[in-house]
């Protein structure tokens, strides 16, 4: 068991979350939304972001527009979907369960309750 | 000094360093491989493509002259390489077993060394229990060889595979394939197998184009040479080339075209002929196939989870239709599930869904022996469908029942196992939807087809006719199965062999022979035999049933004491076959006798089930009637109370004209209460005999007229010859005694006579 993985992990299961909450702002190119995460202190390859909107889209919780560029070939841009937006604000409420129970469980200090004390064979 | 080429990378002109190129090219090979299995491959693929392209012409922009090296790493970096991926968006297992690999450069612990060492299952790669790709590791094959014979060989291999999957243990296994099965593009004929073939076992192409071709070309030459000198035998070759290989041959070369791909991109043709020399791949040979191995088996998995959580939503879905209880559990067990909470929930979600596949897999699996068993049926039965078949629209019917209902599922099994064989998933669900489309036609197409095939068989109708049976001289008669005329066509039939227990004996293109005949014996109301025929037949209305009966060919005849029944009756296929049968009902005085052949055996039994109402009031389903159940080779004696077997009666007593069953081995006659004469008034027995004695009198009698009658024509004869030999003017007077001859007395006649002759002595 090494810390990155263990790490990656917790990183993975909030990606989508992250995504979403970036997307339902407005629509949001790929590379911004990398941009946005990158600022937020979350690294984020676009390698893994391109087939995650890839499913997520083909799930209908996105749909994307063409938009001409003039530095390449046209943008995708992402937005969310009436689907879309209810499993983002599921996803949000079981993010906020999650989050207030990690913390308190992280934040409390007082000691565990002694077990040594409740055992009669001393 | 680097070269530098122009790509077109997503429809724009880029200048790029040639080892960037390469770098860049196994970039997007990685990642193509990476995403083999994910659904919107190409759309991912086209997605980071175009963006790499926008970076590359922001670069550009700048001021660079061309992509180099530096770029192409940056942009890598950037983008994340496929190990990269695990780590964020894979399964953990997986990238961790992968980062262990490709970081210590060095085959990790848990894999078994290459090549020749162990028979393993492959962990990797597998579709069943990978025992035949790790056959084919240990044999240094293409699984997809060893896969293709197994389906092929299934019945033969089967417990061999069950066997190894036990025997063998499971092994995660770096493969040491080189080369692989493709089919050949560039060199092909029908579909590129043999071409593939000959590259992959390094031959001629035309080695294996002549294998396949071979017993085609003598079944058509040798068919050619019998269709035009039809009466020699061109036996060219034994008839297993041309016949099972041969087809086995067919299925193969279909199998392969199905189940192999096209060597489409480079890497692909060089792994077709084994070549693994080129830039791009010699560096990821191992890495990048243990890639695939792993995102192949880690998809595979989630794919079953998927196909897990799909039947659970399912579930619960019908579970919400299907009943208030069940909608509350559904409305529970379901956000539970989703949440993955506490144990309890998940648990009883889990075993919900096992349940299910559990059930839904047995019934599937059931359903398709079923449908396998119909589909080898009616093409047994297939060639008495001339026979059962009425008009164009039940042919159809019938031909696309064989199609859809039965031959599109199989199709669609086979398809789907040489789609999993070769793990190609497709994005639309077009291929499903047509096989069941055209299932659910086959499954109408089967019910109009009961239903038009039920109701010509609505109607059964007897037709009953007297078979005139003079009394035989020695009062027993004996009944038998006239010699065959015709010879019928006996026995193998598409190897399948006619039971004595069906109703056909025998079948050629146009006639079928039915042997439904009953041989009914009862007893006679008058002193004689009584034949008594009838013809039954089922048909769409009583007429054309009756027609139907009209048609069978069933001829009784006599010859002296031996009645000869033929052998069954033949139903042409215009006919058409309608449940015919024949009754044929022996009346037998008391008294009499009458044996039935062996040959009589072998006519089927069947019951009749007449409808009382249609005025046919008797009920031949009696099968507790006696007079069915008869003995062959066995001499009957019909008594009072029906007919007796001879062995059974006391001779003594019968000479007397009484039936008296014996009872004991010692002769012993024991008059019990089981004892017919017991039951039945002797006085009875005594009038019948009386009557008996009448008849002889009166049979005397008229053996007493019938000599008075032949020696009237003896005289009659005289007085031609008389004529003849005497002079013309006796002419008149014998006509006269001619015309005379029907109103005489006959004892005038018989005086008369002696009278005559002389006369015609004397003159």
């Amino acid at each position: 068991m090494n810390i990155e993985n263990t790490q990656s992990q917790m990183r993975k299961g909030i990606l989508e979350f992250c995504i979403l909450s970036i997307i339902r702002r407005g629509e949001s190119y790929p590379s911004d939304i990398v941009e946005e995460m990158k600022a937020a202190n979350l690294n984020i390859f676009e390698g893994t972001l391109y087939p995650l909107l890839t499913r997520l889209k083909n799930a209908d919780m996105l749909t994307y527009r063409w938009v001409e560029s003039n530095s390449g070939p046209p943008r995708k841009y992402f937005s969310l979907t009436e689907k879309g937006q209810t499993f983002y604000n599921e996803l949000e409420a079981t993010w906020k369960e999650l989050a207030n129970a990690v913390n308190a469980l992280a934040k409390k200090t007082d000691s565990m309750p002694d077990t040594t004390n409740q055992n009669p064979s001393f | 000094m680097k070269k530098i080429i122009n790509i077109n990378f997503q429809g724009r002109v880029i200048p790029i360093e040639e080892s960037a190129y390469d770098t860049l090219k196994q970039y997007v090979d990685s990642l193509r491989r990476y995403f083999a299995t994910e659904d919107g491959r190409d759309e991912i693929i086209n997605d980071i493509e175009s963006r790499i392209a926008e970076l590359f012409s922001e670069r550009l922009k700048r001021g660079s002259a061309c992509i180099t090296d530096d770029d192409i790493n940056a942009v890598i970096t950037s983008m994340g390489r496929p190990q990269d991926f695990e780590e964020q968006a894979g399964a953990a297992e997986a990238a961790s077993a992968y980062q262990a690999g490709s970081q210590q450069q060095a085959p990790p612990p848990n894999y078994a060394n290459v090549g020749r060492g162990r028979l393993y299952r492959n962990a990797d790669d597998k579709i069943i229990g990978g025992v035949c790709s790790g056959l084919a590791n240990y044999m240094g094959i293409d699984p997809v060889i060893l896969r293709v014979i197994f389906v092929i060989l299934f019945g033969a291999l089967f417990w061999i595979y069950i066997l190894l999957w036990i025997i063998v243990p499971s092994q995660s296994l770096q493969t040491n394939i080189t080369k692989r099965l493709y089919r050949n593009a560039d060199d092909r004929v029908i579909a590129g197998v043999c071409g593939g073939l000959s590259s992959y076992f390094n031959i001629d192409s035309w080695i294996p184009r002549l294998v396949f071709a071979l017993p085609l070309i003598i079944g058509l030459i040798s068919g050619t040479m019998n269709a035009i000198w039809w009466n020699w035998d061109f036996g060219f070759a034994p008839r297993v080339i041309t016949g099972s290989l041969g087809s086995t041959l067919f299925i193969t070369y279909i199998i392969l075209w199905i189940a192999v791909p096209f060597a489409s991109t480079a890497s692909e043709k060089l792994e077709m002929r084994g070549e693994r020399v080129d830039l791009n791949s010699i560096r990821d040979t191992v890495k990048e196939d243990l890639e695939n191995f792993k995102t192949r088996t880690e998809k595979w998995g989630q794919e079953v989870k998927q196909t897990a959580q799909d039947f659970g939503n399912r579930a619960s879905s019908f579970g919400q239709t299907a009943g208030t209880h069940a909608k509350q559990f559904a409305s529970e067990a379901a956000p539970l599930a989703r949440r993955a909470g506490s144990g309890l929930g998940h648990v009883i979600g889990l075993l919900f869904k096992v349940f299910f596949m559990f059930v839904a897999g047995i019934i599937a699996i059931t359903l398709l022996g079923v449908l396998i068993a119909l589909l080898f049926g009616g093409m047994a039965a297939f060639p008495l469908k001339n026979f059962i078949l009425e008009g164009p629209g039940q042919n159809l019917l019938a031909w696309a029942t064989l199609l859809l209902f039965l031959g599109v599922p199989l199709v669609g099994l086979i398809t789907w196992l040489v789609r999993r064989i070769m793990g190609v998933r497709s994005k639309n669900h077009y291929l499903g939807y047509t096989f069941g489309g055209l299932w659910v036609v086959g499954i109408f197409c089967f019910v109009f087809l009961i239903g038009s095939f039920a109701r010509n068989f609505k109607v059964r109708m007897p037709l009953e006719d007297k078979i005139a049976v003079n009394t035989p001289a020695n009062d027993k008669l004996y009944v038998d199965v006239t010699p065959a005329h015709l010879e019928y066509y006996h026995g193998d039939w598409f190897g399948f062999r006619f039971s004595d227990e069906m109703p056909v004996y025998g079948v050629n293109m146009d006639t079928l022979m039915l042997n439904t005949v009953r041989i009914k014996l009862a007893k006679s109301k008058d002193s004689s035999y009584h034949v008594t025929r009838v013809r039954l037949s089922q048909g769409n209305t009583r007429d054309i049933a009756v027609r139907n009966a009209e048609r069978i060919q069933f001829a009784i005849e006599q010859r002296d004491s031996v009645l000869y029944l033929p052998e069954g009756f033949p139903v042409s296929a215009s006919d058409k076959f309608r449940g015919q049968q024949v009754l044929i009902i022996i009346q037998v005085p008391v008294g009499k006798r009458i044996e039935l052949s062996d040959a009589l055996t072998h006519y089927d039994w069947f019951s009749i089930n007449v409808n009382n109402r249609r005025g046919w009031n008797v009920n031949f389903d009696d099968y507790s009637d006696e007079s069915y159940n008869w003995d062959a080779n066995t001499e009957y004696i019909m008594t009072p109370e029906g007919n007796r077997k001879v062995s059974e009666l006391d001779p003594e007593e019968l000479k007397n004209g009484r039936f008296k069953i014996i009872i004991d081995e010692k002769n012993e006659k024991i008059k019990s209460e089981n004892d017919f004469e017991n039951k039945g008034d002797k006085n009875h027995y005594r009038y019948k005999q009386l009557e008996d004695s009448i008849k002889e009198k009166a049979k005397e009698q008229l053996r007493e007229e019938l000599k008075i009658q032949d020696s009237i024509k003896r005289e009659k004869r005289l007085k031609e010859i008389i004529k003849t030999s005497s002079a013309s003017d006796n002419a008149p007077a014998s006509s006269n005694g001619g015309d005379d001859e029907p109103g005489t007395a006959g004892s005038e006649g018989h005086i008369m006579s002696p009278l005559m002759m002389l006369s015609g002595m004397i003159k």
